[in-house]
C-alpha cells in the first residue's frame, strides 16, 4: 500500500507542472483486467522476463480492487467467472493464486447439461472440473502477487484512460507506439499489449480485423442465494431454446446465473420485481418451454400476480409426476442479491492475427466467445501463458520482444487452439436454438449416447479443463 | 414406467397387450357399434401421447386452458344444475344446451371415465374432451343419430386433431344410406371442417362458464358460423318424401 501511496504523490507532484512527462516501458499492458492483471504479475514472476519495465494502464479506478482483499463486500458480485484446472494451475505456477480469498470461491466436480426440449442429460463427474470465482477475487490475488513482487520497474497508472496511440514519429525506423494517457503523459513502449477487451482501442490502432457474429442474445447475470446449500457442488446447465441458463455454485447458499436470452427477454428479466424474478429464474431450470413461454407473455403484461399464483400451482403439479425427480434439478432459488443483475450482448468474435509489429493482443480483445462453455477467460489466462513464454524465448535468443519474430510463436501457438474452441461453443450454441422436433430427437439421442460412454466424455473433459 | 395406477381409474397396459386391445375394440365396434366400451376403447388406445401432448401444451399457452387444467372441472348431473339451465332465458347457451339434452334424450353423466391414458395430466386432458363433447353438440345443433355423430366428429377432428375422429369422420360414412352420405358430404362436412379449422381452440373454452351468455354472442366469440340447417328436419322432411 505504501508503494500506492507514494506513486500517488509523484503522479501529483507531475499533473502540478505543466511539463508532460513521457515513460519508457519495455512493455505497455492496456487494461487491468484479469488478462492484462495476469500478464502484468506473469512477467514479473519469470526469472527472465522480469528485467523488462511493464506499464499496465487502466481507465477505471482499482481502489475495489486494492480494497477488496481487507475488505470484501458482503454479497457475492456478479461478475463471476468459471477458472479451470489449467488455469489455477498457471495461476499458481506464477505465485498468485495463494492470494485468492479462497472463502468466496467454490470448485465443482459435478456438471450437469439438460435439453429443455427433451431433458436428454449428460453428466460430468470428475474431481477438479473448475472452481467458480468472482473476477475482482482473481483480479486481487493478482494485484497482491503484483504487490508481493514490489518490483519498481512496473507501474500502474489507473484510473488514466488512453486518449490516443500512434507510432513514434521522431524515430520513425522504430516505430515505438506512443500512447497518450488522459492525465497529460504519455508512455513510449517497445511492446504495446492489448488486454483491452473486445472494443479493443490497440486491435484499432494495429489495424487488425476482427470477425465474428452477434447472437442476437444478451447474458443475464445475477448474484443468488439458494433455499438452501447445494452439497453436490454441481454446475448446471439447461439449453432453452432462447439460449442456456446455467446456475453456477458459491460458497454456503450462495449461486450465480448465467441466463442467454434473447434481447427482449433480457430486457424484461433485468427489469422484473425481484420475487418474480427469483419464480422464473426456478422455472427455467424445470418447467417445459410451454409454461416458460406462457410466463414470458404474462410477464411482459406485467400481471405478476397470475404469474405467481400459476407458477406455485404449476411448479407442484409438474415436479409431482411420477417421471420427474426434483433430484434431477438445481436446489431451487430463495432470492437475488438487490442490484445484482445485469446483461450483456453475446458475440463470437475472433481476431485475423494477435500480433503486429510491436503490438500483441490477449483475452477478450482477441476473441470472445458465447459463455456456454465457461471459456472465455481462461482462454486469456492461456494466451498469456503462451506470450510470456514466447517472450522469455526471445529475450533469450536476444531478439527485440517487439519484433514479429518473437512474438509470432506466440498466435501460432494460440490462434488454432482457440478458433477450434470458438468453433465449438458456436456450434453447440446454434444446434441448441433448434426445437423442430426431428433435430431435437437425434441430439437428444446423440448426447444420451455420449452420457453413456465414459471414456468418451473423459476425452471431452479433459479438452475442456486441459488436463 | 411400472405397472402402478397413476390415478384412480387408470387400467395400465403396455405394448402388445395395447395393441392386442386396439384390434379388439375395431372388431367389437364394427360388430357391435351400439356398444360404448369398444368406441371408447378405440379412441382412447388412439390418443397417442404426442397428439394428447400437443393439446396439452395448447391448453397450457392459454390463460382459460391452464386455468381448466389448474381446476379440473368435471361435467355431470351434480356440478351442472340444469334446473337452473332451465330456468335461463332461451337465447342463452346454457339454456340451448338443456333443450338439446331434452331432445337427444341424453344427460351429462353418460361419460365413462378415462382408463388406458397413462399419463395423468393427459388422462384429464381427454377425459375434459369427452365430456364437452355434448356441448360440442350444443354449439353446433347437431343430434346423436349416427350421421350426427359423425358430422361432430369431422368437427372435433378438424379443431383437435386426434385421430379417432379423423378416423370416424373417414370410416363411418361407408355406414351410411347414398342419401345420407350425400347430405353429410354436401352440407354438413363444409360446415364442419370451415369451422373447425377457423374457430377457437374449443378444449381452451370453460364451458360451464358460458351458460348465461348469449348464444349467438358465444358463437361470435368463437368464431363459429351460425349452424347447418337442422339434421333432424331435414331427415324428417327426407321421411315424409318418401311416404308421399
Amino acid at each position: 500500500m505504501l508503494r500506492f501511496s507514494i506513486q500517488r504523490s509523484t503522479r501529483y507532484f507531475s499533473t502540478s507542472i505543466p511539463r508532460q512527462q513521457q515513460h519508457l516501458t519495455d512493455v505497455a499492458i492496456i487494461g487491468a483486467g484479469p488478462a492484462g492483471l495476469s500478464l502484468a504479475a506473469a512477467l514479473k514472476a519469470n526469472p527472465t522476463t522480469k528485467s523488462l519495465s511493464v506499464g499496465l494502464i487502466e481507465g477505471s479506478s482499482l481502489d475495489p480492487v486494492k480494497n477488496f482483499s481487507q475488505s470484501p463486500p458482503e454479497n457475492f458480485t456478479n461478475r463471476v467467472s468459471s477458472i479451470t484446472a489449467q488455469s489455477v494451475d498457471y495461476l499458481e505456477h506464477i505465485g498468485a493464486w495463494k492470494f485468492i480469498d479462497q472463502a468466496r470461491i467454490e470448485p465443482f466436480d459435478n456438471i450437469v447439461a439438460y435439453d429443455g426440449l427433451s431433458n436428454s442429460r449428460i453428466e460430468f463427474d470428475n474431481m477438479e472440473m473448475g472452481t467458480m470465482c468472482e473476477n475482482i477475487n482473481l483480479q486481487s490475488c493478482l494485484l497482491q502477487r503484483i504487490e508481493e513482487l514490489n518490483d519498481p520497474t512496473l507501474k500502474i497508472w489507473d484510473s488514466t484512460k488512453v486518449t490516443n496511440i500512434a507510432n513514434d514519429t521522431d524515430d520513425a525506423a522504430n516505430g515505438w507506439p506512443v500512447i497518450q494517457l488522459s492525465n497529460g503523459d504519455s508512455v513510449k513502449t517497445r511492446l504495446l499489449v492489448g488486454a483491452d477487451g473486445f472494443n479493443s482501442p490497440v486491435r484499432k490502432f494495429a489495424a487488425i480485423e476482427s470477425r465474428g457474429w452477434a447472437y442476437d442474445r444478451f447474458g443475464v447475470v445475477a448474484s443468488l442465494k439458494l433455499k438452501y446449500e447445494d452439497y453436490r457442488s454441481i454446475a448446471w446447465q439447461r439449453f432453452l431454446p432462447t439460449g442456456p441458463v446455467a446456475l453456477l455454485p458459491l460458497p454456503e447458499k450462495n449461486a450465480t446465473m448465467v441466463w442467454s436470452t434473447t434481447p427482449e427477454l433480457s430486457k424484461l428479466l433485468v427489469g422484473l420485481p425481484e420475487d418474480v424474478f427469483i419464480a422464473l429464474a426456478n422455472c427455467a431450470f424445470v418447467l417445459p418451454q410451454v409454461d416458460l413461454n406462457y410466463y414470458y407473455t404474462l410477464a411482459q403484461n406485467e400481471e405478476y400476480d397470475e404469474l405467481l399464483s400459476d407458477i406455485k400451482w404449476r411448479f407442484e403439479n409438474y415436479t409431482s409426476k411420477p417421471t420427474i425427480d426434483i433430484e434431477d434439478f438445481p436446489i431451487a432459488l430463495e432470492s437475488v442479491i438487490p442490484q445484482s443483475r445485469a446483461r450483456f450482448p453475446l458475440k463470437l468474435s475472433h481476431a485475423d492475427s494477435y500480433v503486429s509489429n510491436r503490438v500483441a493482443l490477449v483475452g477478450d480483445a482477441a476473441h470472445t466467445t458465447h459463455p456456454l462453455a465457461g471459456q472465455g477467460l481462461n482462454m486469456g489466462q492461456g494466451d498469456v501463458k503462451s506470450l510470456v513464454e514466447s517472450l522469455e524465448l526471445a529475450m533469450k535468443r536476444g531478439l527485440d520482444i517487439g519484433n514479429l519474430l518473437a512474438l509470432e510463436p506466440y498466435w501460432a501457438q494460440r490462434w488454432p487452439e482457440n478458433h477450434v474452441l470458438l468453433g465449438v461453443v458456436d456450434k453447440l450454441h446454434k444446434l441448441y436454438s433448434i426445437d423442430w422436433s426431428p433435430v431435437v430427437a437425434v441430439r437428444s439421442w446423440g448426447l444420451d449416447v455420449v452420457n453413456s460412454l465414459p471414456m468418451l466424455k473423459d476425452f471431452m473433459m479433459k479438452q475442456v479443463s486441459g488436463k | 414406467m411400472s405397472l402402478l395406477k397413476n390415478y384412480p381409474t387408470h387400467i395400465p397396459i403396455k405394448g402388445i397387450d395395447r395393441l392386442i386391445m386396439g384390434a379388439a375394440c375395431f372388431f367389437g365396434a364394427t360388430l357391435h357399434p351400439e356398444n360404448n366400451n369398444y368406441i371408447t376403447g378405440i379412441g382412447e388406445i388412439t390418443a397417442f401421447e404426442p397428439v394428447l401432448t400437443r393439446i396439452r401444451d395448447s391448453m397450457l399457452s392459454n390463460k382459460v386452458g391452464r386455468q381448466i387444467l389448474r381446476e379440473r372441472p368435471r361435467i355431470t348431473s351434480k356440478t351442472l344444475d340444469l334446473d337452473y339451465l332451465k330456468s335461463l332465458p332461451p337465447d342463452t347457451f346454457g339454456n340451448t344446451y338443456y333443450k338439446w339434452l331434452q331432445r337427444e334424450k341424453v344427460s351429462p353423466d353418460t361419460r365413462v371415465p378415462v382408463h388406458y391414458i397413462d399419463d395423468e395430466e393427459l388422462a384429464y386432458v381427454f377425459q375434459r374432451y369427452r365430456e364437452c363433447h355434448d356441448f360440442h353438440h350444443a354449439i353446433s345443433g347437431l343430434p346423436i343419430v349416427l350421421e350426427g355423430e359423425i358430422a361432430v366428429k369431422a368437427f372435433e377432428f378438424a379443431n383437435f386433431g386426434l385421430p379417432f375422429a379423423g378416423a370416424g369422420a373417414v370410416i363411418s360414412p361407408f355406414k351410411l344410406t347414398q342419401k345420407q352420405r350425400t347430405r353429410l358430404f354436401d352440407v354438413y362436412y363444409p360446415w364442419c371442417f370451415s369451422n373447425g379449422l377457423n374457430c377457437k381452440g374449443l378444449i381452451n373454452i370453460y364451458w360451464e362458464q358460458q351458460m348465461e351468455k348469449k348464444i349467438d354472442e358465444l358463437r361470435r366469440e368463437l368464431g363459429i358460423e351460425s349452424p347447418p340447417p337442422d339434421m333432424r328436419t331435414l331427415r324428417k322432411m327426407d321421411g315424409a318424401k318418401k311416404i308421399t
